[in-house]
């Protein structure tokens, strides 16, 4: 009779696949994992406490650094609660810039995502061709806002910067190259039998599951909930635009590749409309206080990151300062079904699994 | 070139032995010099595939000295060992690992008479010798008292059990159209048709299989970095790495230079270019082969080891067995 | 097995196509104009209103000012200048609430330094930083 006993795995917080870092207690049994522990905190900033120390504009430099994948969703949730507690009217050519910004954010977002994702899978090409992509589309963000990952671009009332000469062109062009660089990919990988098998039927979770773990973002739409907060409450302008909502029903890896795929090309329409209805011109900060003192009272905005439901809650008591802050950042709420979904899963599912819920180290931890 | 033939078929005295060395050892240092170069090509492959230039600082414009600083930086590196590794076994595993890999190109011809052992047996000489390297493997994964090593080990002896039979087996057919199991004589049969277009099946059986017996992409699973980091070399450094780089890149030498001896007819000539020399044939052949493993490594996702295997035994293995039944019926009504 | 075969076609397409490496120690990568680097320092410009040091997010900036020695004229004039680039997040703010622009951005961003206590950049090396100014502020 041959003994057997289970054995502790450290994974991470330098491991390859964990994405930043982020530390997992796997128990396994041979290869096949009995518990999963996560461990997360490596990357705390505290930037909620620090917030309480700083003016509301002074923030925004602090939200890049949180979800520092698409900064641009999360410089507007802060600018969006604000404006929406001291009720300011944003001006449309603003409105725009800002909608151009996040959009191209998201794509960019995901394209690492996809690049990344397929890099835990063993395949190392796609890993940079997505990022010559993304390399344009950080092109375009840094012309615009001076920043090629942290922007710091939008303002409360508006954005910084008006878009150079000749951006919107340049925006106009990257569209229908980005989506011939998307037929590209699905050439690459999607048709892929050893990517299928990979993904296939790999970290599935129902509509309950993935409700009751208050999951968001493609996430939560991979198993079929139609919950896309650009649609369900919309917010700036996204009314304005006709996209769809990408859902899938199966609710496992391949649901959440295919899910944030087509995202990509839904991002591209917005993009596109956006540039057709842009303003020829107008100006792009309304008319803010010199100094933001918002009422006492409280406020919560939500808004669709890459990643879901990114959430900002003010409590204002008067001052410049808030008194409290509080995102909800979405990748940490994501992370929660991970232990569930790992239990009793192969270790080479694991990074099918970690890779597809698609986290940001820097937002889970805060 | 006939008295090289002579030498190596005389009977064992100091001056043959002499000359022996004489032209085995430049011969090793041309493997280790195509192991720098391989190495290198890879990178320039891979490369050229991601949209990078690759290597392009050491040595020129085209890295041409990248691997031999590499190498020189392994060399001169702090050989360290974990404090509760099992020592004897820790510095036997990366021996085990790359003499096998030396001793199998031995048999390979590389022309008509640039053979260094005419075995009658050669090709079973060759897969036997090649699966000692497992072991070698799974000592370094047991003996680096590593968590992940030993994962790396055991997938890696998961993997060659599942391997070996098919790839075995998918030379079969070759072997009762070729009548023999001497490589030499096996090229000299391809004359006219490759055995490629007689033993497609076989050959593309044999190609997935040599790619699962190289650790390569989608097959890397021992040393799988995004999952169990290095695998089995996690702990190793320094020179005793590069034996395992070494061993790696040989047998990619190895096993391409086998293909182009049983699939793509060695040195042989497509019919009307016999006037470039055979040589040369050898080297074409052989790079072809090493650029489609490079094109492949730089394309596919790695496969699951639970999936690995049920490939190997439910796909690879029905699929040999009845290239078998096929290779003989039509030995038996048409040769 | 066609997935596979599209995929390898598809990389062998890549091979040829235009490669997307900076060679970038050997040349300069192009940046726009508005790229936020590290910052120029006017010290004739500036009138010591402190504006950058309580607008810093990290407060990075600390700056003293003194009389005007001239007794023609009023106002204070800069003393000294420092910025703290351990922890300067070139956010753009201090350029931003500047008055006069004395303070504006440049497109050099190369800060790496064999000791800490070189980050802090004082005002003789802010002022001599003056290649590649933005020009729109």
């Amino acid at each position: 009779m041959i003994r057997t006993e289970e054995m502790l795995l450290n994974v991470g917080p330098q491991h390859p696949s964990t994405h930043g870092v982020f530390r997992l207690i796997l128990k396994i049994d041979g290869e096949i994992i009995k518990e999963a522990t996560p461990v997360i905190g490596y990357l705390h900033r505290g930037t909620e406490k620090i917030a309480e120390d700083l003016q509301y504009t002074q923030i925004i430099p602090y939200t890049d650094r949180m979800d520092y994948l698409s900064a641009m969703t999360n410089n507007y949730v802060l600018c969006h609660a604000v404006e929406t507690m001291i009720e300011l009217e944003v001006p449309e050519r603003a409105e725009y810039l800002r909608v151009l910004a996040m959009e191209l954010g998201r794509i960019a977002s995901h394209l690492v995502w996809y690049g990344t994702y397929l890099l835990d899978i063993g395949a190392t090409s796609p890993f940079l061709y997505a990022f010559r992509d993304r390399e344009h589309i950080i092109n375009l963000l840094n012309e615009l806002s001076g920043g090629r990952l942290t922007f710091n671009y939008m303002r409360i009332g508006g954005v910084k910067w008006d878009a150079p000469e000749g951006w919107i062109e340049k925006v106009k062009n990257f569209v229908p190259y980005m989506r011939e660089q998307i037929e590209g990919y699905h050439e690459l990988v999607t048709g892929n039998e050893i990517f299928k098998e990979r993904a296939k039927g790999i970290g599935t979770y129902t509509k309950e599951d993935a409700i009751a773990h208050s999951l968001s973002g493609a996430n939560l739409r991979c198993t079929g909930v139609n919950y896309d907060i650009r649609k369900v409450e919309p917010y700036s302008i996204y009314d304005r635009f006709d996209f769809q909502v990408v859902t899938r029903e199966e609710g496992d890896a391949w649901a959440r590749y295919e899910c944030r795929m087509q995202e990509m090309e839904e991002s591209l329409k917005i993009v596109e409309q956006a540039v057709e209805q842009f303003p020829e011109s107008g100006p792009v900060l309304g008319k803010v206080p010199r100094i933001i003192r918002p009422p006492k009272g409280e406020a919560y905005v939500r808004i669709e990151s890459p990643r879901g439901e990114i959430g900002c809650y003010i409590a204002s008591d008067g001052k410049k300062e808030p008194y409290r802050l509080k995102f909800r950042r979405p990748s940490f709420y994501n992370l929660q079904i991970l232990p569930k979904l790992l239990k009793g899963e192969n270790m080479a599912n694991l990074v099918a699994i970690l890779g597809g819920v698609d986290i940001v180290l820097g937002e889970v931890d805060g | 070139m006939e008295w090289i033939q002579g030498v190596f078929t005389s009977s064992p005295t100091i001056e043959s032995f002499a000359i022996y060395l004489l032209i085995t050892v430049p011969f090793l240092l041309m493997v280790l010099g195509f192991v720098t170069y391989a190495i290198l090509a890879e990178r320039k492959v891979m490369g050229y595939i991601q949209l990078r230039y690759g290597p392009n600082r050491t040595g020129g414009r085209f890295g041409l000295l990248q691997t031999v600083a590499d190498v020189f930086k392994l060399l001169i590196k702090e050989d360290t060992r974990p404090k509760l590794a099992d020592k004897g076994l820790f510095i036997l595993a990366p021996v085990i690992a790359f003499v096998p890999s030396f001793m199998v190109l031995v048999v390979l011809p590389y022309t008509e008479t640039l053979t260094f052992a005419n075995l009658g047996i050669g090709l079973l000489y060759f897969i036997a010798i090649s699966g000692i390297s497992t072991i070698g493997i799974v000592t370094a994964g047991w003996a680096s008292n590593n968590k992940y090593a030993l994962m790396g080990g055991m997938r890696a002896v998961a993997q060659m059990i599942s391997y070996e039979i098919p790839l075995l087996m998918s030379l079969v057919g070759l072997v009762l159209f070729a009548g023999t199991l001497n490589l030499t004589e096996i090229i000299e049969q391809q004359q006219y048709v490759p055995y490629i277009l007689l033993q497609p099946i076989g050959f593309i059986i044999f190609f997935i299989c040599a790619l699962a017996e190289l650790n390569r992409i989608p097959f890397d699973l021992p040393e799988a970095e995004s999952e169990i980091i290095a695998g089995y070399h996690v702990e190793y450094s320094g020179f005793r790495f590069a034996f395992f780089m070494l061993a790696e890149y040989v047998y990619m030498f190895a096993m391409a230079g086998l293909i182009t001896v049983l699939f793509l007819g060695g040195w042989q000539p497509i019919i009307g270019l016999g006037f470039i020399p055979g040589f040369v044939w050898f080297a074409l052949k052989f790079s072809l082969v090493v650029f489609v493993f490079m094109w492949i490594r730089a394309t596919l996702p790695r496969l699951r080891s639970d999936q690995l295997m049920e490939f190997a035994w439910k796909v690879l293995l029905p699929i040999s067995l009845a290239n078998i039944f096929l290779s003989a019926i039509l030995k038996e009504l048409f040769f | 097995m066609i997935g596979l075969a599209k995929g390898l076609k598809h990389t062998l397409k890549n091979m040829g196509k235009e490669k997307m490496s900076y060679s970038y120690p050997d040349e300069a990568i192009p940046l726009p104009d508005r790229f936020r680097g590290i910052q120029k320092f006017y010290p004739e410009k500036c009138i010591v209103c402190n504006q950058c040091a309580n607008i810093c997010p990290t407060d990075c900036i600390t700056l003293t000012g003194k009389k005007n020695p001239d007794p023609e004229r009023k106002g204070r004039i800069i003393e000294t200048f420092d910025i703290n680039f351990e922890i300067c997040i070139l956010c753009d703010f201090c350029t931003e609430v500047c008055p006069t622009n004395a303070i504006v951005m440049t497109n050099n961003f190369e800060l790496a330094e064999y000791s800490r206590d070189e980050l802090y950049k004082d005002l003789q090396w802010l002022d001599e930083n003056d290649t590649n100014i933005r020009k729109e502020n």
